[in-house]
């Protein structure tokens, strides 16, 4: 509990804040429409890594991305749950994504991150990531739908350069509609 | 208008409404359901004599006018338009303007019967709107002619009072009626005049209008400063009795009192007219002036105040509030850290006590501010009783069966949230009694019974808990049929030996409690499931009694409270948990040889009654909890179960604020929230009646 790891981790609001501040900017660039050319729609995307490929989820579903901390492990749940954490007067569930998308899961590292994803009331939610690298904008003609994904939580598809980047559709992700 | 605003706006405007729609929906239907069972009275009222019951005019009318109130903040103008006009006839009917059997108060059930479909209308499609407004406009019309109708004139019964007429213009309109509907009656007018110490005229003025009361009507209180002393009040109440002033003289035996008719006698009408006004004068010397000062004060008096005594507050902001409360108890404990820390350190130690010290106070302030806070959204049980009463008095209507509903410790307080979630349960218990459980009238008399049957219902305070008993004197339950129907179910073996506690369980076992077979030869169980589960997610349990042929008694308990709990913190193995202290009997340290076995279960011997155990660890699958170290028992209490949770360590109390754990994992059995520390940490708060109950049954299941 009182390790120095420990009290670096929980004293993270201050890059999570940036985060956000990035995130709300970015939001209010996209709705206000200032940066659009014709039909030219610009998305923003947060671009994280996972198991050695590139997903990103909505500026406008994430709330905040903060570091790593110590988890209360919650019993009699699911294997791909990790626990829950206390942020600023919530009590929130933290989903180990990799294990939920049916990847390898592997032991959090320094640069693992927790984003938390808005959601209705009770649905607020924490992902564990590998990392999280770049607020990415998008134009809209980037973006293909993700044919032959359908049954998956990756709903369309970006590429950036010659690499891709796979948007996933959090409440799918997360169960939400089967729950 | 309400249709035209809905078709432009965005989806999540169009969500909101809705979602105001139903709030208006579920607080309109109770005020409505209220207003059908008056207007019942009024009727029957109605039919029996030309009077009616001021007060159940008055409830009808504060009906009306809370529901245009709540028409008006939901931007419902029909609703409101038509309450309005509803209002206008019972102002009538209140002041004398109309009389009992003026057409527009024909009116008032179809106006009621409107306003019901006007607001189960707001949930469906726009379709019936136009439909709806046509129908609105037409009934406005209605009212309208027939509050215009002419009414006959009454005569001027006030010219029989010898009586100031500036007390007389004081009195409001509605006194004014009740007054002269009084003389129209023959009853005797009497002015009476008191005069009360200013330190606690409260008690006295109603003691005295009390004591009227018991004999008449008290038309109007007015204050009167007059010639007294400063520390003194003086009141004049007009009263109207059946008993004359002479023997109500007699009655109100009250130190500086008068006691003065002021109805001229039949015999005395020739009296001069100055002489007439003299003796009101000496009972109130300064009349005129007086009335006029305290004028905006009289009118009040049965009037529409009591509504205005409460402010309406949505519950989610007493939430918030009750968070921001709990925030600030986990910066204090963060801050009573530092003040040890300091206390400790050598150059710091002063400094430490000073912080201890303030820490202190601080912490006194904060627990008091959580108590009021925690004060706010108490309420008392009447509501539901209310509710109840009106459900009972429906279905004995429909069942045609007589019944006698008698409650107790309506001023019992429980939580908001609690008292909402508690009302199904309850309808659904009361509706068990009355429907199945209450034998007909001629069964009972058969049984020497009275033919009219009892519900009894008692809330009170046990505790840390509030307990609510449902009683009925029906025909009990039979245990051989619930016990053959659980065996054809296959709920239990053949060869089960089972208690008469573990048959009546059965009940709530959700195979058993749809069955058609049980609810119709022992009279009871239709969704005791539903009523015990919905009863476990406030943290409360249900037990039964019963007595064949003698009755059943249902009894609910429930924390007084969900939001902010005293708790024992445990740990096991690795992990802390916090059970709340209110099931908390009592803990032990428990040497490993005092476990015994009994059919492959653990038990200890308290104080010679044997304790079922369960071991935390093995509940939530905690590894590297230790096993044949010394153990820690927690004895629980629930309801009339008790069971022995065996942990680690016992870590101590400590305030603790339940929160709702958010994300996809919703509802983990065994868990009813987590509480934060103050460095951060969440803890797991554990549901005792889950656990309970779950080991409970499990020991019958076996």
């Amino acid at each position: 509990m009182s390790d120095p790891e420990t009290n670096l981790e929980s004293d993270a609001s201050v890059p999570g804040q940036k985060w956000e501040d990035v995130a709300r900017t970015a939001a209010d660039v996209f709705s206000g429409g200032g940066d659009t050319h014709g039909t030219d729609l610009l998305r923003e995307l947060i671009v994280f890594g996972l198991d050695g490929s590139a997903y990103a989820i909505a500026v406008e579903q994430i709330r905040e991305i903060v570091r790593t901390r110590p988890l209360t492990r919650l019993p009699r749940s699911p294997d791909w749950l990790l626990g829950v954490m206390a942020l600023r007067g919530e009590v929130v569930e933290v989903v180990d994504l990799r294990r939920r998308l049916g990847l390898p899961s592997a032991e959090p590292s320094r640069s693992s991150r927790i984003i938390v994803l808005h959601g209705d009331a009770e649905r607020v939610t924490g992902i564990l990531v590998d990392s999280v690298s770049e607020v990415y904008r998008v134009s809209e003609k980037f973006v293909r739908p993700a044919q032959g994904f359908e049954a998956t939580s990756v709903t369309e598809i970006c590429s950036r350069g010659d690499e891709f980047i796979s948007i996933l559709d959090p409440d799918r992700a997360l169960g939400f509609q089967d729950v | 208008m309400a249709a035209k605003s809905s078709s432009p706006k965005s989806k999540k405007s169009k969500k909101k409404q809705a979602n105001d729609n139903r709030e208006f929906v579920a607080e309109a239907e109770e005020i409505l359901e209220r207003m059908f069972e008056d207007l019942l009275d009024l009727q029957e009222q109605r039919h029996g004599a030309d009077e009616v019951d001021p007060d159940l005019v008055n409830r009808i009318f504060r009906s009306a006018h809370s529901l245009k109130g709540l028409a008006g903040m939901f931007g419902l103008d029909g609703i409101g338009e038509v309450a309005h006009h509803l209002e206008d006839i019972l102002d009538g009917l209140r002041l004398g303007r109309l009389s009992v059997d003026s057409p527009a108060i024909a009116l008032l059930d179809d106006g009621v019967s409107l306003l019901a479909k006007l607001t189960t209308g707001l949930d469906r499609s726009d379709a019936s709107s136009t439909e709806n407004a046509q129908a609105t406009q037409a009934f406005i019309a209605q009212i309208e002619q027939a509050i215009q109708a002419p009414s006959p004139r009454i005569s001027d019964e006030l010219d029989e009072l010898q009586i100031d007429p500036s007390l007389l213009r004081a009195l409001t309109e509605y006194e004014e009626h009740r007054l002269r509907e009084n003389i129209r009656r023959g009853r005797h007018i009497t002015l009476v005049d008191s005069i009360f110490e200013i330190a606690n005229f409260e008690e006295g003025l109603s003691e005295l209008s009390g004591a009227v009361r018991e004999v008449g009507e008290v038309v109007s209180i007015l204050p009167s400063p007059g010639d007294v002393p400063e520390s003194q009040i003086r009141f004049s109440l007009l009263v109207a009795t059946e008993i004359d002033s002479d023997q109500l003289r007699d009655r109100l035996d009250y130190p500086n009192t008068t006691v003065q008719s002021v109805q001229r006698e039949a015999d005395s009408k020739d009296r001069s007219e100055d002489e007439a006004g003299a003796e009101p004068k000496s009972a109130n010397p300064e009349g005129g002036d007086t009335a006029s000062d305290t004028g905006p004060e009289a009118p009040d008096i049965g009037s529409l105040r009591s509504i205005s005594d409460t402010v309406r507050v949505d519950v989610r902001k007493l939430d918030e509030l009750m968070n921001l409360v709990g925030e600030l108890v986990i910066q204090r404990n963060a801050i009573a850290g530092l003040a040890t820390r300091l206390s400790t350190g050598a150059h710091t130690a002063r400094i430490g006590a000073e912080l201890t010290k303030t820490d202190k106070m601080l912490d006194r302030k904060l627990k008091e501010l959580q108590s009021s806070v925690l004060d706010v959204r108490m309420v008392p049980l009447r509501q539901i009783f209310e509710k109840l009463s009106r459900v009972v008095r429906r279905l004995s209507r429909d069942l045609t069966k007589e019944v006698e509903l008698d409650f107790k410790g309506a001023d019992t307080e429980l939580d908001k949230c609690i008292v909402e979630q508690l009302v199904d349960p309850l309808v659904h218990i009361v509706r068990n009694a009355l429907d199945h459980a209450l034998e007909p009238q001629e069964e009972r008399e058969a049984a020497g019974k009275p033919g009219k049957g009892v519900i009894r219902i008692e809330a009170f305070q046990r505790g840390n808990h509030v307990v609510i008993e449902v009683e009925d004197d029906g025909r009990g339950m039979n245990l051989e049929a619930i016990r053959a129907k659980a065996l054809a179910s296959g709920l239990i073996g053949e060869d089960e030996t089972l208690s008469r506690g573990e048959i009546l369980n059965l009940v709530f076992e959700p195979g058993l409690s749809t069955a058609e077979g049980v609810s119709s030869t022992s009279g009871r169980g239709v969704g005791m499931d539903i009523v015990r589960s919905n009863l476990a997610e406030m943290g409360g349990m249900v037990d039964l009694a019963t007595v064949e042929g003698r009755g059943t008694t249902v009894t609910i308990t429930l924390p007084i409270t969900l939001a902010i709990i005293k708790a024992l913190f445990v740990r096991v193995g690795p992990e802390r948990f916090a059970i709340p202290l209110n099931s908390v009997l009592e803990t032990m340290a428990l040497p490993p040889d005092e476990i015994g076995h009994s059919e492959g279960r653990e038990i200890m011997n308290l104080r010679g009654e044997p304790l079922l155990l369960r071991r935390l660890c093995e509940e939530f699958e905690i590894v590297g909890a230790g096993r044949d170290e010394n153990q820690f028992v927690v004895v629980l209490g629930m309801g009339e179960q008790r069971l022995g949770l065996l942990v680690d360590r016992l870590e101590g109390q400590q305030d603790a604020v339940i929160k709702p754990i958010k994300g996809p994992v919703q509802k983990i059995k065994g868990i009813s929230g987590a509480t934060e520390l103050g460095d951060g940490t969440a803890i797991l708060v554990i549901d005792v009646s889950a656990i309970v109950g779950d080991a409970v049954r499990r020991r019958e299941a076996a």
